[in-house]
């Protein structure tokens, strides 16, 4: 008889603690299936530690709704076929909230994430024309768009001129592919608008010897350059700008300008480069002080500090406070546990968000899943990152009609 | 033992040009064929989908390629622009209303005639001059794709596929997909066994060891490069629209740049030049092993409660993939359709193999 109690009592404990790690919630998951190891490598190891951080840091304040939030990182390596196995694994796994940073796999990825009703996040990447949420119901592309951030950049030089572009010349020096191709069609759109004269420099790829380009330039003698490129070709573009003796307050670059490709220029040299960019550069932001001080201070980074010394990092910030934060409207709309639906329904309630002062506000709605698509331009003055302006989203009617034609292309 | 008999040899013209020399080389085959037929039912959705499926499509791509490389000796660095002009000219047919049927022979054609423009070059130049200019070829095919939105399908260059139908019958499910891979894969292997025991395969055998040569003994190396060329570029062209239609339901110019085209390269002579099931087990070793070192990686890693840095896990894969490809080209530089071939030499006649082979 005492056996058998004995034996019930081990049961009942045995029990109970399966029963215990049961009642233990199910975290909330986002696939990060990023290219860790190819083309993307300049973005992606800071995103995916600002990601991770995040997440520690959420759960050190008690997660979401009372469950733990996980980011799983793999890597695919920009290969669409490897984008699409990380998502069928994942998917399978019960993730329904993923990540990409790739524009390929985010391009392979979005026919199944749409047929599945799983979220796509696409901050940065893949198709432009994803904002227009009555087309792409389950891709979000919360940030700006290459559209919106090119007209951005001419509502800035408009700002510089006093509102008058009618006798201003502007350069468009772009990777001649479809990443830098998208803004040519806006840009056209709007010289046309505003009577400047636009002028374009295609860069053939990898960007490496540009010396044609930047002569022309200095003959053409733009007012202002806008320039789609990445990484190294910043670097590249500047020498050939000191050589052909152009300013480099002409040079406004797109969001893919970080501290690094600044050390590479020298930091004094670089004095005057510009970029576009939604989110606030350098560490004066109450969420990285606060990542700092509980994570870092303590040893519990997810990688070494270096790589939150860059702008990549506060995008990734800015990336994943969203994500969580369309969880909490989430499990605030509908209580847990998150589905799809009522994820979604937490990424449509965004209003006006900016994770305390890091990013450009958001709203995002039904129709329009880009988040309004604001910017501002900063000019690197040798030290930090100087907003030249507030964030702004101009031209939104020509910016949507480049997105709707495009969606309906889609469509057909 | 294992074949049950004491090596191959032939008594009459018929036995030596049978598909399958040997008995337990058919029965293994066919055992193979009904597990590929019988495998949406016994393989787990996610392999069947993210790991069987691409693996035939690309078999079946390689085998093309291996058709004008291994057999017919014409390196070819263009060969995913190949594919990319099946890929787009069936998707737009099948978006213009034809038929999916007709689309894809479309797509083969419109290949198959671009492709034998590399055969002009290839009657010019060979080795390295024809591997450069088949190279450009991809360059400049990755120019007209970029630059033309009529082609490509506007915003960021992709164009969607419409739904793959077939007699009418639309095709939404794994195992739909599943079993149009499969099925192009066995036409495609059984065109490749057969082509071994033809005039045409022994003409273009002929070609690969010494055109001249062949063409005193009065084989046309003219027309037998252009033959393998357009045959070997319709077979990409199917596949290339198969792969959009069945796998990525988008085409985007990403997925049929040049390093596609090195990777099918790659399948083709790790997997063994020539070598039908050597292509099987090339494209398995370059498409998925990356994809699945990567996940043992992350796993072992985390079974053993390793703190690694996400940036070294990812790099970690990458360098036991590349070591393995270097291994197993040093230790058979035929490939792994060769290594096979050991192995299967070996067990033909054990135990006694101290007697001929």
């Amino acid at each position: 008889m005492k056996e058998l109690t004995k034996a019930l009592a081990v049961f009942s404990m045995v029990g109970g603690a399966m029963f215990g790690t049961q009642a233990l919630a199910e975290p909330f998951k986002i696939g990060v299936c990023y290219d860790l190891s190819k083309a993307y490598t300049f973005a992606t190891p800071q995103v995916a530690q600002a990601a991770q951080d995040l997440a520690k840091l959420v759960n050190m304040k008690g997660g979401i709704g009372g469950e733990p939030v996980e980011v799983i990182v793999r890597d695919h390596g920009n290969e669409p076929q490897r984008g699409i196995e990380c998502y069928s694994k994942l998917s399978r796994e019960g993730v329904f909230v993923f990540d990409t940073l790739s524009t390929p796999v985010s391009l392979a990825v979005l026919p199944r994430a749409r047929e599945d009703g799983r979220i796509l996040m696409q901050s940065l990447v893949g198709r432009g024309d994803a904002v227009d949420g009555t087309v792409f119901d389950w891709v979000y592309p919360i940030g700006p768009t290459y559209w919106g951030q090119a007209a951005n950049d001419v509502a800035y030089i408009k700002q510089l001129h006093d509102g008058d572009l009618s006798d201003v010349k502007v350069g468009f020096v772009y990777f001649d592919y479809p990443f830098g191709q998208e803004p040519i069609e806006i840009l056209e759109t709007l010289s046309e608008k505003e009577g400047f004269e636009l002028e374009l420099y295609p860069v053939p790829l990898p960007g490496s010897d540009q010396a044609g380009v930047w002569s022309k330039v200095r003959r053409d003698k733009p007012d202002h350059v806008i320039v789609w490129m990445l990484g190294g070709a910043h670097v590249v573009a500047s020498k050939e700008m000191q050589r052909n003796r152009i300013p480099m307050e002409k040079y406004i670059s797109v969001n893919w300008l970080n501290e690094v490709d600044i050390a590479n220029i020298g930091t004094d040299a670089a004095k005057g480069i510009k970029r576009g960019t939604n989110v606030v550069g350098g560490q004066d932001v109450a969420l990285f002080k606060e990542i700092m001080t509980e994570l870092y201070d303590n040893g519990q980074g997810s990688g070494p500090i270096e790589k939150t010394q860059d702008v990549f990092y506060n995008t990734g910030l800015a990336m994943y406070s969203i994500m969580f934060e369309a969880a909490r409207n989430a499990v605030e709309l509908e209580g847990l546990p998150i589905t799809p639906t009522s994820y979604k329904a937490g990424l449509e309630s965004l209003k006006g968000y900016d994770a305390n002062g890091l990013m450009a506000p958001i709203t995002v709605t039904a129709e329009d899943h880009g988040g309004g698509g604001q910017t501002r331009i900063e000019m690197w003055d040798g030290e930090a990152w100087v907003p030249q302006t507030e964030w702004i989203s101009e031209y939104g009617d020509v910016v949507w009609d480049v997105v709707k034609e495009s969606s309906a292309k889609y469509e057909q | 033992m294992f074949y049950r008999l004491s090596g191959v040899h032939h008594a009459n013209y018929v036995s030596d040009s049978r598909i399958f020399k040997v008995p337990a080389d058919r029965n293994l085959a066919v055992f193979i064929f009904l597990i590929g037929l019988a495998a949406p039912f016994i393989i787990p959705s996610l392999y069947l989908n993210s790991y069987m499926l691409p693996w035939l499509i690309w078999t079946a791509a390689a085998l093309g390629l291996n058709l004008v490389t291994g057999w017919a000796g014409q390196l070819h660095l263009g060969y995913a622009a190949v594919m990319a002009v099946g890929a787009y000219s069936a998707i737009h047919a099948a978006r213009f209303g034809v038929p999916w049927e007709f689309a894809l022979i479309i797509g083969g054609l419109t290949s198959s005639v671009i492709g034998s423009l590399f055969a002009f070059a290839a009657l010019r130049v060979k080795g390295l001059y024809l591997a450069l200019t088949t190279l450009a070829m991809q360059f400049v095919m990755d120019w007209v794709l970029t630059h033309s939105p009529a082609i490509s399908g506007g915003s960021h260059a992709s164009l969607q596929s419409p739904t793959l139908a077939f007699l009418g019958q639309d095709i939404t499910s794994d195992t739909g997909f599943y079993y149009v891979a499969f099925g192009w894969c066995v036409l495609v292997t059984i065109f490749m066994l057969n082509l071994k025991r033809t005039g045409l395969g022994r003409a273009l055998v002929a070609v690969r060891e010494k055109d001249f040569a062949a063409a005193i003994l009065g084989v046309n190396s003219f027309y037998y490069k252009i033959l393998a060329f357009a045959t070997s570029s319709f077979i990409a062209g199917v596949s290339g629209a198969l792969l959009v239609a069945t796998f990525f339901f988008l085409a985007a110019p990403e997925q049929f740049s040049v390093t596609v085209s090195i990777q099918v390269l790659a399948m083709v002579i790790v997997g063994g030049l020539g070598s039908v099931i050597g292509s099987y087990f090339g494209v398995a070793l370059i498409l998925l092993v990356p994809g699945l070192v990567n996940g043992l990686v992350v796993t072992v890693s985390e079974g053993l409660g390793m703190q690694i840095n996400v940036e070294t896990l990812a790099h970690i894969p990458n360098a036991v993939y590349g070591a393995l490809i270097v291994i197993i080209l040093l230790i058979e530089p035929l490939g792994l359709g060769k290594l096979y071939g050991n192995i299967r030499d070996y067990l033909m006649v054990w135990p006694f193999d101290q007697f001929k082979k």
